[in-house]
């Protein structure tokens, strides 16, 4: 039984360190951060950190309220909520992408002239990346001690500094780990970028198009750009196991007070 | 049960299985599809919109002498309601104007960078808000009214005609697009491939081409 476990257990996890592995072994280490230097991979670089931090910031800003309402409220139709904001979780990135230009089109529901601005970058991954953040703040802001609410309240604090005061110290970590998620996620974000928002070096073009745009044209400029997000992907969820001391699965459950 | 893996132009989508439906078709930019057969893939036939990727593989020994078996033209197109009001090609050196084109490397991207040169446009560079992998995406995005304006080829037209209007481009900056197609070393059908290919070169393949709108060369 131990070795039958063992044996499944070595494949698996070969099979799913090699394609990474790869990237990092086909071409040298100096070779990589000289690829780097491309212009293609700069520009996309740039495109992608600013198009993640602010995709982020949005989600932070908007998602933590609605983490928060969803938590500690019990109303009909909470679960639907709840199952609008996983959605995009398991929505192919096609679907995101017409959904998008249906929504934000020039011809679409609010025709605006969004589309193949930097902005549409920004909304394709906020909204692939966002349910990641919400689904961990709201089981985060679920795991808080009800307690230590309730004695708050007797003692005097207004819903605000609930929320500013126990509220978000205590879940701190746990939305963090989620903001890493998040990040991770859209950084990756291809499908509904390509479809909604194009695909052009400077403005549009984050990394994960650029490694497309490049894989048939300069391979290793690609791998450089496939090995730069391996590593930042493998330090972001890092940052998760370090910020949910002993989780398992990131929808699993929560520590109370790991803050 | 054989079936032969054609690849193939994007802009060749709706011809090829025309002239014959059974093989599994892979459209996509011949930028793409040659890289593909580079690193292996089983492709029975190559069918590229220029003769560029065909005469590489062909160079490094990755497929049979290439065979010219079409051309096309390039055109402008806008949609139906046409919102920045586009009538020639020299509109597009205005400001704002959302233009759509294929990436470098991919044939009709690269056709519409020699086509600008020719013309001494290249100012109409400034105006590109995407660059797709193959011409299917460009006629769709403007089919979709997103993008103002887009250059494809002429057979790209017909299938979304009741989209999108036609713009002729003056004769002296066409370039010249020419179709080859050959059979790739990793071919699993040889026979086949070749009975494919045959069939494109016929008088019946010939006549479907030019029914689509190609040209013959």
């Amino acid at each position: 039984m131990r070795l039958l476990f063992g044996a499944a257990a070595a494949v698996a996890l070969t099979f799913l360190a090699l394609p990474v592995l790869a990237i990092f072994l086909r071409v040298s280490p100096t070779t990589l951060v000289h690829e780097l230097n491309d212009p293609v991979a700069r520009d996309a670089l740039v495109v992608s950190l600013r198009t993640s931090a602010l995709a982020q910031a949005l989600v932070v800003a908007l998602g933590t309220p609605t983490a928060y309402l969803l938590a500690t409220r019990r109303f009909r139709g909470r679960n639907i909520l709840l199952t609008v904001v996983e959605l995009p979780l398991v929505l192919p990135p096609a679907v995101a992408g017409i959904g998008l230009l249906a929504a934000f089109g020039r011809t679409g529901l609010l025709s605006t002239s969004v589309p193949f601005t930097q902005l549409a970058v920004v909304l394709a991954i906020a909204f692939v990346s966002a349910p990641f953040f919400v689904r961990t703040a709201v089981a985060s802001f679920e795991a808080l001690d009800p307690t230590l609410i309730a004695a708050a309240r007797t003692l005097g604090a207004g819903p605000w500094r609930v929320f500013v005061r126990i509220a978000l110290p205590l879940a701190a970590s746990g939305l963090g780990a989620g903001l890493a998620l998040s990040f991770a996620r859209g950084l990756g974000e291809f499908g509904a970028t390509i479809m909604f928002a194009g695909s052009l070096q400077r403005v549009t073009q984050t990394l994960s198009l650029a490694i497309y745009a490049e894989f048939a044209r300069n391979f290793d400029v690609a791998l450089a750009m496939g090995a730069l997000l391996v590593a930042f992907s493998f330090f972001l969820l890092l940052v998760v196991k370090w910020l949910s001391f002993g989780w398992t699965s990131p929808f699993r459950s929560v520590p109370s007070s790991s803050a | 049960m054989k079936l032969l893996a054609i690849f193939a132009a994007a802009s060749l989508t709706g011809v090829l299985p025309q002239i014959d439906r059974a093989p599994k078709f892979q459209f996509a930019g011949s930028d793409q599809l040659a890289f593909q057969i580079t690193q292996g893939a089983h492709a029975d036939v190559f069918a590229a919109a220029s003769p560029k990727y065909p005469e590489q593989l062909y160079a490094q020994g990755l497929c049979s002498k290439p065979a010219a078996f079409a051309t096309n033209t390039v055109v402008l197109v806008v949609p139906r309601a046409n919102p920045a009001h586009i009538n020639s090609i020299y509109d597009l050196q205005r400001d704002g104007i959302k233009l759509v084109i294929g990436a470098k490397g991919v044939p009709i991207g690269d056709y519409t960078r020699t086509l600008l040169a020719k013309l001494g446009l290249p100012s109409v560079l400034k105006n590109v808000v995407s660059e797709e992998d193959d011409v299917k995406v460009i006629v769709a995005k403007v089919a979709l009214g997103e993008a103002d304006a887009g250059f494809v080829y002429r057979t790209d037209v017909k299938p979304v005609g009741n989209k999108v209007f036609r713009i002729a481009i003056p004769a002296a900056g066409q370039p010249t697009v020419k179709y080859e197609i050959c059979i790739p070393t990793t071919r699993q059908h040889p026979k086949l491939a070749t009975a494919f290919v045959r069939e494109v070169l016929s008088a019946r393949g010939r006549a479907t081409l030019r029914t689509a709108g190609f040209g013959l060369p």
